[in-house]
């Protein structure tokens, strides 16, 4: 039943936009991440689910060489973004963020305007060329993130002072500001209420039509209902990745079977 | 379909809960398919009677078991093999509920009949195969409890066998009237209760695909024999099909 063309909206491409090949990645001793291996497609929201602790967020902060940044952590294999190696030396790590953008579990806006939230990123990246441009990019960033209207007349205010949806989707837009290729979202929804996970959920599924959207998730209902693949991580394994309908209603691992009907596995 | 339970158990309750009026509902069913032929065989109208009224049980079974699959999903939003539980249930209610619904029309004509000269060897025939597609649906039922996709393919293959009885019938029929025009009445009721029993056939092959379905999450394959030709037959020619 799930090879329904009709059954999801049709994945525009297929082509591969992440491809990690033998990961591993270390804390000091602890083995996080097991020799992974996956092709994440362009335009489509990828999920990955998995108990506490399985290494979705090492998984996810290795996309974005987000690991770097910590002391102890070790990644090796190969990580492409359209075929060039992130983990190149000549790769800047800050370029590769604005080209992989993350939104996090928390809604974290900067303590400044609206306005300066997502004026940060393409001033640092040299986007814009003068304030009339650097307006245009702000005004689409908000409308893409779903938040224009409710901000337009009040640019100016703290970020800090809007809804925690707000600030959400505030966030969204900030990591859109930069032009991303792909968005990493870490629990999104989890600081939020159903309404405002409602919107973010609404806002991703119009993500998909220009950016890869790989996001982590501790709902089950959210992985069916936001993404066309899902990957299940269990100890650091990747243990089954396919299409979201599939993983559903007939995975074909035992793990996969326990933990998305909520069973001792 | 996994052994270990639900970290939540109530979850395990409430799916063993619909599953256990399933096999409730099939035993009710069951004994309507004996019931009704027996009926027919023995002109026991106080039997039929019981068919006819009991009908109603089974009716209720199926409500009861639309409403608790619907809380079930509501509350639980079942995935993977639970889903496939709770979708299955639901289809195989229905085929019960269809083939209670034919057991209840055989007992009307059973009434009807006994009113009329019974016609040799007729509702024995009947009867056997009314067995037949009961030890179908019996073995079915025992698929679905033991999640045993190759029993239920068993079960599948066998309707092949009741569409062969009801062709025989059908012919068998069919020459009585050629016979004598005064059988018509008779075998016309007949004619409709051994269709009757054939479309049962029918509905426990489909409940035996649900099982499938729910061991293995897959469909079987879809060119299921079809050994019914009476659709082809020249109704005039009293020896057409006779080989
Ligand atoms: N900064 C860190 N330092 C040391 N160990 C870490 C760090 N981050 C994660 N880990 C360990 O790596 C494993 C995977 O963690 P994580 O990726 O956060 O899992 P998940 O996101 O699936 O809950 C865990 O055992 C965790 O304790
Ligand atoms: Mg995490």
């Amino acid at each position: 039943m799930y090879d329904n063309p009709n059954l999801e909206r049709k994945v525009a491409q297929q082509d591969t936009k992440i491809s990690a090949r033998n990961v591993q990645v270390f804390y000091g001793d602890t083995h996080a991440i097991k020799d992974v291996n996956i092709e994440i497609p362009s335009r489509t929201v990828t999920a990955f689910i998995g108990p506490s602790g399985c290494g979705k967020s090492t998984f996810l902060r290795c996309l974005n060489r987000m690991n770097d940044t910590i002391d102890i952590c070790r990644v090796e294999g190969d990580i492409d973004l359209d075929g060039e190696n992130i983990y190149d030396k000549r790769v800047d790590p800050v370029q590769l963020r604005a080209k992989v953008g993350m939104v996090f579990q928390k809604p974290n806006p900067f303590p400044k305007s609206i306005y300066d939230n997502i004026a940060y990123g393409p001033r640092i990246h040299g986007l814009a060329k003068n304030k009339a441009d650097l307006d245009e990019i702000v005004e689409k960033a908000l409308r893409r993130g779903a938040i224009w209207n409710e901000v337009k007349d009040r640019l100016h205010a703290p970020g800090t002072g809007l809804s925690g949806g707000q600030q959400q989707r505030l966030c969204i837009a900030r990591a859109v500001a930069t032009e991303p290729e792909v968005l990493l979202m870490d629990e999104p929804c989890s600081a939020l209420d159903p309404i405002a996970t409602s919107q973010v959920e609404e806002l991703i599924d119009e993500l998909r039509d220009q950016y890869s959207v790989v996001i982590v998730t501790h709902s089950m209902q959210q992985a069916a209902r936001v993404s066309q693949k899902t990957a299940f991580f269990h100890l650091g394994n990747l243990v089954e990745y396919g299409d979201t309908g599939q993983i559903f209603t007939n995975p074909q691992d035992s793990r996969t079977e326990s933990y998305i009907t909520g069973r001792i596995g | 379909m996994t052994d270990s339970q639900h970290i939540v158990s109530s979850y395990d309750r409430d799916l063993e809960g619909v599953q256990a009026l399933i096999i409730k509902m099939g035993g009710l069913v069951e004994t309507a398919i004996l019931d009704c032929a027996k009926a027919l065989e023995l002109r026991d109208e106080e039997l039929a009677e019981r068919v006819r009224k009991g009908d109603k049980a089974i009716d209720a079974l199926m409500e009861q078991i639309n409403e608790e699959t619907a809380f079930v999903i509501a509350r639980r939003a079942p995935a993977a093999s639970d889903l496939r539980v709770v979708l299955s249930v639901m289809k195989m209610s229905n085929n019960l509920e269809r083939i209670g619904d034919y057991a209840k029309n055989i007992a009307k004509r059973a009434g009807v009949l006994l009113q009329m000269t019974p016609i040799d060897g007729a509702s024995g025939a009947v009867r056997r195969m009314a067995r037949e597609v009961e030890l179908m649906l019996k073995d079915a039922l025992d698929a679905y409890i033991q999640r045993d996709p190759e029993l239920a393919q068993v079960v599948s293959n066998r309707d092949k066998e009741v569409d062969q009885m009801y062709n025989a019938l059908f012919r068998e029929f069919l020459t009585f009237m050629m016979e004598d025009p005064r059988n018509i009445t008779a075998c016309m009721h007949l004619h409709f209760i051994a269709k009757n029993i054939e479309r049962m056939g029918d509905h426990v092959t489909a409940l035996a695909e649900q099982v499938i379905y729910v061991s293995t999450g897959k469909m079987p394959e879809e060119d299921r024999p079809k050994a019914d030709s009476t659709p082809y037959e020249i109704h005039g020619d009293p020896m057409a099909g006779k080989d």
